[in-house]
């Protein structure tokens, strides 16, 4: 009874979002007004804030927009230390990754396999030694979900599903799908969207204590935290992700192909299949990221050894 | 009753575009080549959204055919599948295998997705994310890794984006 409850409730939830899908970009807007009030509400004078569709970025001490103006005539902020939203530090960047990872993972929980959660850091390590920010503490891991998604927050936390890791068949496609979120932290993709909407909606001054003792605010500012991976990265973004995975992958010794293969495999998952709308609603096509990765491509690969593909490495689920 | 044998003829029909496994379809415009290098002779091209039959891959080639040529295009300009099928189908084939109303799947079986609304709602799990810090490796535990599985490292710039 209990779980037919759940179930219901589930199955609700499920076709929300479905809806949902036919105005994504309203909503986001609508929960990123929303966040606002909630901080406001957190002691703050009411004030009318607009988020900009499209952020340019204008000086922050400027104080142009008027979310901005808004923001820096409310209450002083408290004395604390103050998080450098204009030049985190690799500190506060892993810092703000650990929340929203944490928060992804109160959504869905690590798949409770110690050896496939310790040979996909394995892999994901090896992967992002290749890059240039190999000094960071990278973390990855599997999560109990159906979906067909993989996210990366910044300081090196990447999780990747059940459902799209059962989808892999050999190591070096686990090393493609590793190496473009590896390079979504490398290229600081989600850092900069979170910058870009602390500076213009929230006024600098008002993050200060992630590290302080009341850090509610900071919580409270940053949303649930994995909001932001439901709200997507530009095009671009996706496509320089590709690309470098490709390429860190390919650093590392694999077949070059192994992401585009994923890629492959994702175009052909029923579009109204609701394991891939999420990533279909914040990732371009497969089609067309194929179609990119090969114009960038072009030869540059041809005079490069065949990499490892390793099908019989590759971590088998029960 | 009747929307019941509408639904069986269409999935009938339906059902031959999708038993081609290795149907392919064009990304883009590219050279067919006679072999599977880049400086091998061209033998005719494919246009964006031709149909092709995938016969064979070696390394970062494919054979194809298509009606009016045969040879080895590039892995990336090819993408496995038909061309779209149209949305009635595709709605037909949803029905059918019990993917309409995303609901029935997780009453029927319990497992989860992982929706924007599921991420707006997520608290921060605490013993999650220490679960997944414990399992933190080091550059040189990778490097390890790696030589086990005989990968070596290969030089290669990043690619710069297409116009």
């Amino acid at each position: 009874m209990t779980k037919l409850l759940i179930s219901l409730i589930l199955a609700s939830g499920l076709f929300a979002t479905q809806t949902m899908a036919y105005d994504f970009g309203k909503v986001l807007e609508d929960a990123a007004k929303k966040k606002i009030e909630d901080v406001k509400n957190g002691g703050e004078t009411p004030a009318t804030a607009t988020v900009p569709d499209k952020a340019t970025s204008p000086a922050p001490e400027s104080g142009t927009s008027s979310a901005t103006t808004s923001a820096a005539t409310a209450a002083p902020p408290p004395a604390q230390p103050e998080f450098n939203w204009k030049n985190p530090s690799k500190e506060e960047e892993i810092a703000l990754g650990r929340e929203i990872t944490g928060s992804l993972l109160g959504a869905a929980p690590l798949v409770k396999d110690e050896a496939l959660q310790k040979y996909v850091n394995q892999v994901g390590r090896w992967v992002a030694n290749q890059s240039e920010r190999a000094d960071l503490p990278w973390k990855f891991g599997v999560i109990e979900s159906t979906d067909i998604n993989a996210f990366a927050a910044p300081g090196g936390y990447v999780l990747i599903t059940k459902g799209l890791y059962q989808k892999l068949h050999s190591e070096a496609q686990l090393a493609g799908v590793l190496g473009h979120e590896i390079a979504h932290v490398v290229k600081k993709h989600q850092l900069k969207v979170l910058q870009k909407q602390q500076l213009l909606g929230y006024g600098a001054g008002k993050l200060s204590g992630l590290f302080g003792k009341n850090d509610k605010l900071a919580k409270k500012a940053l949303g649930t935290g994995a909001e932001i991976s439901a709200r997507g990265l530009d095009k671009d973004a996706e496509f320089e992700a590709d690309r470098m995975g490709m390429v860190l992958a390919t650093r590392a010794g694999y077949d070059a192909y192994g992401l585009a293969d994923v890629l492959q495999t994702i175009g052909q998952t029923n579009k109204s299949d609701s394991s891939v709308a999420l990533l279909f609603k914040t990732h371009p096509a497969p089609d067309e990221r194929l179609a990119r990765l090969g114009d960038s491509v072009g030869g540059s690969l041809d005079n490069i050894k065949a990499g490892k593909t390793l099908e019989n490495r590759l971590y088998k689920l029960n | 009753m009747k929307d019941y044998l509408k639904l069986l003829i269409l999935v009938g029909l339906a059902t031959p575009i999708l038993v081609f496994a290795d149907a392919g379809t064009a990304l883009k415009t590219d050279t067919v080549r006679a072999e599977p290098f880049a400086d091998a002779k061209t033998v005719g091209n494919i246009n964006k959204n031709d149909s092709v039959d995938i016969l064979n891959k070696k390394g970062a080639w494919l054979q194809i055919k298509t009606k009016k040529t045969s040879g080895w295009v590039r892995l990336l300009s090819v993408k496995r599948g038909a061309a779209t099928v149209s949305n009635n189908a595709k709605g037909v084939i949803d029905v059918a295998s019990g993917r309409a109303g995303t609901g029935q799947v997780v009453s029927t079986t319990g497992i989860r997705g992982l929706s924007a609304e599921d991420l707006k709602a997520a608290k921060f799990n605490e013993d999650e994310m220490k679960k997944m810090e414990s399992h933190t490796l080091s550059a040189s535990d990778g490097q390890s890794f790696a030589s086990a599985g005989g990968l070596n490292t290969v030089k290669l710039a990043y690619l710069k984006g297409a116009k």
